[in-house]
């Protein structure tokens, strides 16, 4: 189709902006309110419960085994902060016309995302195979979703950045690059955002206990 | 000229970097030290919430470039922030002025 | 820009998976009314039922039966309480989901605002598509649901744990439906938003928007901050549901004589906490756009400006951000404590005035217009005093005191079905008779119309009124037999044949609708016809033909010199003067 639609690269006079990244800041604002929700939930539980981390049936709390896996959990959170600021050099390094610096940059967004995804996949299936699953209790059926929904964001976000760093993604710099750069802006905003529920997340599960 | 400029900024993005992770180790060594206030649940939540939005302002201004953005993104924010605080703290403040605990 | 070629577009591309506002606009309308349809049905079973109860249900008796078999119900032809339970959760869901905001969104939304602003399109045509593209899936779910063991979803819309968390796996499908809706949804609301902020055309200011765009920028806002904490909910049902969590499940929780093996230490006021988040500003949602229509077609009809514009937008301002405030209005009785229950009755008076204030401003337009009575009027002179019942009978329900005696009586169903039924389908119909010339090219009949809207009008009341007495009587809602085995509901039972009757005809009614509809687009276009046989002065009139373009909406871009409702101009020949038109001087 090719109806243009106005202000999709260049900035609309009064509100200074262009449509995405207005587009970007209300979803954006939706998904403050899903992970309101999260926490909120949070909050009333673990006011309603005697004990944090509740007795399961087995008699057992996941209080140990969370002091355990504070290192690899601290570890986590410093391997998205990098993924942060590599996320926005990779938007300055396309600011600079420095395209290689751009997929510099971008692949080590996504290592960082790929060590993420890995160390959840270890501390799951420790937690599991301890017998520590959703059920258990209330804070472990708090601590999959939450982090189960974030790892969902991740994993979103992952199949994004490795679609602007192949061939198909990334050719729209050389016909329409101030396009392309907003698209990179765009994302990053919401990788920013993953990274950023993260930085509650961490303390709210891991430490506050 | 704009590569000054953004020379500049890139600078500005690292030190976040190293105050972020500098947070990071805060708030972990935070866990180890007894804040508990007595008569309150504060205290350690308290410490670690605050470094938490601490961090959580540093990538939001800087990072997401909320430094110098547009008032309507400002409103809808705020509009936002608005919303989820109500979210946030009317449900368990609900038990707070209860007449009788069942 | 580079130069594209047009293309030819195959009937998948143009008709299907089309991005154009128009065409998905159309597929949401149409799908919409298919599930009204269906909601209605559901509706009109369940009356027999109460009027008449476990008596088998004439014409559709043997098809009752063969689907309660399938579920696993006995049934002679009459519809047993498991299904009037299924029934009841689903008339309710599918009607809020699939039916009203579907139309009043998705179709009056996407098809007119772009429209209205000038634009060529939405902002984002193919997050349009895919919007759609997750509202039919989301509401194929739900219908398919019907079919399984156990049948669809049986625990109110509401879906309250701990009953919904061990209901039947229909409950799983609803919830996994909702997600999908959920995300139409937001995908929505987000273009909605760029488009009205982003798109205005030149001399398209704030405060010469029509009020139907003001209500439709309010309206995505709420679907936008409102939904989320439902998809949280609903995600945790799944989870209790699906992995055996125990969210919504209390410790010690007695289920058929057995305590539940679940962890516990769940709170089944967590869910009525996270549902009434967003099902409280969702009926903001459900009455705003059909206000925004009623704007557009009153000052249209009265040959004079809306009375109050300014008044009108920050009330819709103030409403939308107030109806995050109000939701434990719904949970007076879960035993809140004084404090909370004092500040949600006094939000929820507040959030009265500026629904007052719309309302005041629309019959205060009607004084001194030259009022044209045809059918899009018709509906909206008929919605002011419907909605003003609903809002009025809404009053003793936030307040905690009467509410006592009214929660979860029938008086509940009275008062919403009001604001929604003769409220907000009220206004949907008087948009569609208004637009349908502008999408079609042809005016819809006006007599079909009127015996329409006259039966409408009548049988409406004489379901729902009738409800405000059986509810002061105190008889509850969802009982399968309609009250019959609860000594203080005798002398009010009467009433439900008068209702089951009043629902039959009403859905008799529809039929001059539903002829009229068909039989018009079938029509030849009518060659006199113009592109704004309502002398109209917003954009989507007076700058685009009828229908309008398929590809992109105008010939040349618009350009706004008044405002929205400039009718009656003093100095003017004609009563009418077109937002883009510029006012040259004596004429």
């Amino acid at each position: 189709m090719d109806i243009k639609i106005p202000y999709n690269e260049d900035l609309r006079p009064d509100t200074g902006l262009y449509n995405a990244k207005l587009g970007i800041w209300l979803f954006l604002a939706s998904e403050v309110m899903l992970f309101g929700g999260l926490f909120s939930s949070y909050i009333l539980l673990r006011a309603g419960a005697s004990v944090w981390p509740p007795i399961g049936l087995d008699g057992q709390s996941v209080a140990h085994l969370l002091e355990e896996t504070i290192g690899l959990a601290t570890f986590n959170t410093v391997a998205l902060i990098t993924s942060s600021v590599t996320m926005v050099m990779s938007w300055v390094s396309l600011k600079m016309k420095d395209i290689l610096k751009f997929k510099m940059y971008m692949w080590i967004t996504i290592s960082c995302a790929i060590i993420f995804l890995v160390v959840k996949y270890f501390e799951y299936s420790h937690k599991i195979h301890e017998g520590f699953i959703p059920a258990h209790d209330t804070y472990m059926a708090l601590y999959f979703t939450m982090t189960g929904l974030h790892v969902l964001h991740i994993i979103g976000g992952l199949f994004v950045l490795v679609y602007f760093v192949m061939p198909n993604g990334i050719k729209m710099w050389d016909d329409e690059p101030i396009r392309f750069t907003n698209r990179i802006e765009v994302f990053g905003l919401y990788w920013h955002f993953v990274d950023l529920v993260w930085i509650f997340l961490f303390p709210v599960l891991y430490l506050l206990n | 000229m704009i590569s000054d400029n953004i020379s500049k900024q890139v600078i500005k993005y690292w030190k976040i970097f190293a105050l972020l992770l500098f947070c990071t180790v805060l708030t972990v060594l935070a866990v180890y030290v007894d804040f508990d206030v007595e008569g309150s649940i504060a205290g350690g939540i308290f410490v670690g919430l605050t470094i938490a939005v601490f961090k959580g302002y540093l990538v939001a201004y800087n990072f997401m470039h909320l430094n110098d953005e547009k008032p309507m993104i400002y409103w809808i924010i705020l509009v936002t922030l608005v919303f989820f605080l109500i979210l946030l703290f009317i449900p368990v403040m609900w038990e707070s002025t209860l007449v009788g605990k069942y | 820009m580079s130069n594209k070629e047009h293309h030819e577009e195959s009937f998948w591309t143009k008709y299907v998976f089309s991005i154009d506002h128009k065409v998905i606009g159309i597929q949401y309308g149409i799908t919409a009314l298919f599930f009204l349809l269906i909601g209605f049905s559901l509706m009109m079973v369940m009356r027999w039922q109460l009027a008449y109860p476990d008596t088998a249900i004439p014409v559709v008796g043997p098809f009752i039966k063969w689907l309660a078999t399938l579920n696993g119900f006995a049934s002679e032809g009459n519809l047993p309480s498991d299904l009037y339970n299924v029934f009841g959760a689903m008339h309710g869901t599918i009607m809020i989901f699939l039916g009203v905001v579907p139309l009043i969104v998705g179709a009056f939304g996407n098809y007119l605002v772009p429209l209205q602003v000038g634009a060529p399109d939405m902002a984002f045509p193919k997050l349009n598509m895919a919007s759609y593209w997750s509202y039919l899936p989301g509401g194929i779910i739900m219908i398919i649901s019907f079919f399984l063991p156990g049948g669809a979803a049986n625990s109110g819309w509401t879906a309250y744990p701990p009953l919904s968390d061990i209901a039947t796996q229909g409950q799983t499908w609803w919830l996994v439906a909702m997600i999908f809706l959920i995300t139409s949804s937001l995908l929505g609301s987000v273009n909605i938003i760029v488009t009205v902020v982003q798109l205005r055309v030149k001399g398209l200011t704030w405060m010469k928007l029509p009020f139907f765009v003001w209500s439709q920028l309010v309206t995505s806002f709420l679907l936008l901050l409102a939904f989320p904490p439902l998809e949280v909910a609903a995600i945790f049902q799944l989870m209790d549901r699906i992995a055996g969590t125990s969210f919504f499940l209390p410790s010690g929780l007695v289920v058929s004589g057995e305590m539940l093996q679940v962890s516990g230490g769940g709170s089944p006021l967590l869910w009525q906490h996270l549902f009434w988040f967003l099902a409280h500003p969702e009926v903001y949602v459900l009455i705003l756009p059909g206000m925004g229509v009623i704007a557009e077609v009153i000052a249209n009809n009265t040959r004079k400006p809306l009375w109050g514009y300014k008044s009108l937008v920050y009330s819709s301002f103030f409403l939308g951000f107030m109806s995050f405030t109000v939701w434990a209005h719904h949970m007076f009785l879960t035993g809140m404590g004084q404090g909370m229950s004092t500040f949600f009755q006094i939000t929820t008076m507040i959030i009265s005035v500026p629904s007052v204030i719309i309302l005041s401003c629309f019959m205060l337009s009607l004084w001194g217009g030259s009022i044209r009575f045809n059918v899009p009027m018709l509906f909206a002179l008929g919605w002011i005093p419907m909605f003003g019942v609903g809002g009025l009978t809404g009053l003793p329900l936030g307040l905690s005191t009467s509410d006592i005696h009214l929660h979860d009586t029938y008086y509940v169903i009275g008062h919403f079905h009001y604001v929604v039924a003769p409220g907000t389908i009220f206004a949907l119909f008087s948009g569609i008779y208004f637009w349908f010339p502008k999408v079609t090219g042809k005016m819809l009949d006006e007599t079909l119309g009127k015996i329409h809207f006259f039966a409408s009008f009548v049988f409406m009341n004489g379901v729902f009124f009738p409800m405000f007495i059986q509810g002061l009587a105190g008889v509850s809602r969802r009982l399968a037999d309609g009250g019959a085995s609860y000594a203080h509901a005798a002398d009010v039972l009467k009433w439900n044949e008068t209702m089951s009757y009043s629902a039959w005809l009403l859905g008799l009614a529809q039929i001059p609708f539903i002829v009229n509809l068909i039989w018009t687009l079938y029509k030849d276009k009518d060659s006199k016809a113009n592109a704004n046989p309502w002398n109209a002065t917003t954009i989507e009139w007076t700058d685009a033909t009828s229908p309008p373009l398929g590809h992109g909406n105008f010939k040349k871009t618009p350009v706004v010199y008044n405002g929205p409702y400039e009718y009656s101009v003093p100095g003017m020949k004609d009563d009418f003067l077109p937002q883009t038109k510029k006012m040259k001087k004596g004429k």
